[in-house]
C-alpha cells in the first residue's frame, strides 16, 4: 500500500466533492485482523475501515436485498481463499459481510479449523438466516484470490460469480510470450491504485462524507473482533459461540 | 474553481438519467435547471426527484436562469442542429450526445456555429473514460502486443426504442427517411445509430482512420421496427489493421416505457467486448465486467446487475475542465466526424452490397 498516494487521492476526492471533514489513512498494526488501514479522523478518532462495504460487488449484492430483488433471504454462502492472510483476517471480512448483507447481527458461530490454514463456520443471524463461511489461507504465494458470495432467497439467488464458474473473472486477459496476465479495473477516479487501495480510499472518503458512519464502524469493528476470536476458539472448546438469541 | 452552472435539455435521450448523479454530486457543477421536450419527458424526469426545476420551454429556462453556462443536450438526433445553434447564439457550452448529426451539411453548420461562438462542444463518447479501456490503451501503448493486426469488438445492447421511441424513427434518429437498400422495407436509423462507440474506439486505439467498411444487415429480430436492429461490419483501417464490429441490438428486452429492473429478457443489457490481436500477443476485454448476478424480481430470470458505471464522472470532469481552462475536448466535433463518416459508409455499403470507402 502506498499511503502517501492514497492520502493524496483522498484529498482530491474531498476537494472535488466539497467534503469538509478531513482525515488521514494510516497503516494498521502489523498482523491486525482488520482491513490493514484505519482512518485517523480530524475529530480525533481512529476509525476502523470496512472497505468491503464500499466494494461495488458487495454494495450491489446488498442492493439486491434492499430493493427486494431477492425476497426473503434464507442463507448466505460465502467463501474466501487467499495467500498471505491469517484466518482471523479472512474471517473478519466474511463475518462482517454476513451482518452487512444479511442485515442482522450474528448470534452464533460454530467453526472447525484445519490448523492455521482453513476454517469452515456455520453462522446464525438473529433473524434466523444461516450463513456458511468457508475460509482458506492455503493458496500458494502469488496465487490470485478466489472468493464467492451467494445469497439464497425464496425468490432468487444473487451471486458475485457468474453461474457455472469456479474462479473470478477479470475485465482484461492479456496473452503474450510472457504468459497470461489479468487486470480488473473498476474505478476511473482512482485508476492506477490496486483494488485493495481503491476500496480503502473509498471507505475513508465515505466516512469523511458521512461522519455518522464513524461510530457505526467503530461498533461493528469491535463486535466482529470478538466474534472472530470466539469463532477461532470453538475449535478448541467444541462449543457453539453464542452472542445473542434468534428473533 | 467556480462551479459551472449547467442545465439539461430535452431529457429524451437514453443516457439522460446517467448524468443525474454526477450533476448532483460534483462540486465543480451547479445544476440549476432542466428543460423537458414534452410533458411525458417531464413526468419521467420527476420520477428521479432531482430537486432541480424543470421547464417545458428552453426560452423560459434561459429567461429564469440567465446564468446558465453549459447544457447537456439530452435529445433526439434530429434536434441537435437547432439546439447547438441556439446554444452557440447564447454563448452556452454544449455537451452533445453521441450522434451530433448524420448529415454532412448539418455537421459543417454545427462546426461553424461552435467555432464562431467560441464555445466548448464536447461529444459524449463515454467509453473514453472507462477504466478497462484505459488499461487496454496502456497495454497497447506499452508495445507488449507488438504491431496491432486486428480489432474485434461488440457494442451490443437491448433496443431502447420502447422507452425512447425516437430511436426507432428514421427521421428522428438518422435525420431523414433513407431506405436501407432497394426492396428492403426498412430504413436507416436503428442499432447502428445507437452504437458509435466501437467505431470511435478503434480510431483512437489504432491511431488510424477508416479506409473502407463492408456492412450487412440481417432480418430484424424485432419485426415491428422500421429500422435495422441486426448489423455487422468489417473492413480495414488506413494503417492496415483489420476489424470486425457488431453494433447490433441483438439482446432481447421487455418493452418497458421507463428503463428499470426487468428490462432484460437476455441476462445482460449490454456488452462492449474488445479483442485485439498483435504480432506479439492477444488481449481480450470486457469493458463492463465482471458484475454480480441474480434471478430475483421482477422477472425471476438470470440477470446481470452491473457494478460500475464511472464513465459519466470522467466525461463531465473533462467538460468542466475544458470550459474553465479553455481547452479543446478530446472528442470534439471535428475529430468525431471521422466516426460519423464511417457509420455513414456502413449504410452506403448496405445499400450497394459492396465495400464502401470512408
Amino acid at each position: 500500500m502506498d499511503l502517501t498516494k492514497m492520502n493524496a487521492a483522498l484529498q482530491e476526492l474531498r476537494s472535488k466533492y466539497a467534503v469538509a471533514n478531513n482525515g488521514e489513512i494510516i497503516a494498521a498494526p502489523c498482523g491486525d485482523m482488520g482491513a490493514g488501514a484505519i482512518l485517523k479522523c480530524c475529530c480525533g478518532k481512529n476509525i476502523p475501515l470496512l472497505p468491503w462495504r464500499k466494494e461495488r460487488r458487495f454494495f450491489e449484492l446488498k442492493n439486491l436485498v434492499d430493493t427486494n430483488t431477492l425476497e426473503d433471504v434464507s442463507t448466505l454462502r460465502f467463501a474466501w481463499m487467499a495467500s498471505g492472510k491469517t484466518l482471523a483476517q479472512l474471517l473478519y471480512r466474511e463475518l462482517d459481510l454476513c451482518e452487512f448483507i444479511g442485515e442482522s447481527p450474528i448470534v452464533s458461530i460454530f467453526a472447525t479449523l484445519g490448523g492455521d490454514k482453513t476454517a469452515n463456520a456455520i453462522v446464525k443471524l438473529a433473524d434466523t438466516k444461516s450463513c456458511s463461511v468457508e475460509c482458506s489461507a492455503g493458496l500458494p504465494k502469488g496465487a490470485e484470490e478466489i472468493d464467492k458470495h451467494e445469497i439464497i432467497a425464496r425468490r432468487g439467488i444473487g451471486c458475485d460469480r457468474v453461474v457455472d464458474s469456479q474462479i473470478p473473472m477479470s475485465s482484461i486477459y492479456e496473452f503474450t510470450e510472457d504468459g497470461e496476465k489479468r487486470y480488473t479495473d473498476v474505478d476511473t477516479e482512482l485508476y492506477g491504485f490496486s483494488t485493495e487501495e481503491i476500496w480503502l480510499i473509498r471507505a475513508a472518503f465515505e466516512v469523511l462524507s458521512k461522519p455518522e458512519l464513524a461510530d457505526i464502524w467503530i461498533k461493528a469493528d469491535s463486535s466482529i473482533r470478538k466474534k472472530v476470536a470466539a469463532a477461532l476458539e470453538t475449535e478448541k472448546n467444541g462449543a457453539v459461540a453464542l452472542f445473542g438469541k434468534e428473533d | 474553481m467556480k462551479p459551472v452552472k449547467i442545465a439539461m435539455v430535452s431529457l429524451t435521450h437514453g443516457h439522460t438519467r446517467k448524468y443525474y448523479q454526477t450533476l448532483r454530486e460534483n462540486s465543480k457543477l451547479d445544476w440549476v435547471a432542466s428543460c423537458a421536450e414534452d410533458e411525458r419527458a417531464k413526468e419521467v424526469y420527476e420520477l428521479y426527484k432531482n430537486g432541480v426545476p424543470c421547464y417545458l420551454s428552453i426560452d423560459e429556462m434561459f429567461e429564469k436562469h440567465p446564468d446558465i453556462e453549459a447544457v447537456v443536450l439530452a435529445s433526439a438526433n434530429d434536434k441537435h442542429l437547432e439546439q447547438v445553434k441556439d446554444c452557440a447564439r447564447r454563448g452556452v457550452h454544449v455537451l452533445s450526445m453521441k450522434i451530433p448529426t448524420f448529415d454532412p451539411k448539418e455537421y459543417d453548420e454545427m462546426v461553424e456555429a461552435v467555432e464562431k461562438a467560441g464555445i466548448v462542444c464536447q461529444v459524449e463518447l463515454e467509453m473514453h473514460y472507462n477504466p478497462v479501456v484505459k488499461r487496454l490503451q496502456e497495454i497497447i501503448e506499452s508495445g507488449k502486443l507488438g504491431k496491432i493486426l486486428s480489432v474485434q469488438a461488440t457494442n451490443i445492447t437491448l433496443s431502447p426504442v420502447w422507452a425512447f421511441p425516437w430511436q426507432g424513427s428514421p427521421e428522428a434518429s438518422y435525420g431523414k427517411r433513407v431506405p436501407l437498400r432497394d426492396g428492403d422495407p426498412r430504413f436507416r436509423g436503428g442499432a447502428l445509430c445507437d452504437h458509435p462507440h466501437i467505431f470511435d474506439l478503434i480510431r483512437w486505439l489504432t491511431k488510424s482512420d477508416f479506409d473502407f467498411v463492408y456492412s450487412e444487415v440481417a432480418p430484424n429480430i424485432r419485426p415491428d421496427l422500421e429500422v435495422e436492429d441486426m448489423i455487422l461490419a468489417n473492413g480495414k483501417m488506413k494503417n492496415g489493421v483489420i476489424f470486425s464490429l457488431d453494433p447490433s441490438w441483438s439482446i432481447a428486452e421487455n418493452k418497458l416505457k421507463v428503463p428499470g429492473p426487468g428490462w432484460e429478457v437476455f441476462p445482460k443489457r449490454m456488452e462492449v467486448n474488445v479483442t485485439i490481436t498483435g504480432e506479439k500477443g492477444v488481449v481480450a476485454c470486457d469493458c463492463f465486467g465482471p458484475n454480480v448476478y441474480h434471478n430475483g424480481a421482477p422477472n425471476d430470470r438470470f440477470t446481470v446487475q452491473y457494478t460500475y458505471f464511472d464513465e459519466w464522472i470522467g466525461l463531465i470532469d473533462e467538460f468542466v475542465a475544458c470550459i474553465r481552462e479553455h481547452k479543446e475536448p478530446k472528442i470534439n466535433l471535428k475529430w468525431h466526424r471521422g466516426t460519423i463518416d464511417a457509420m455513414n459508409a456502413c449504410y452506403a455499403s448496405i445499400q450497394t452490397k459492396a465495400p464502401a470507402k470512408v
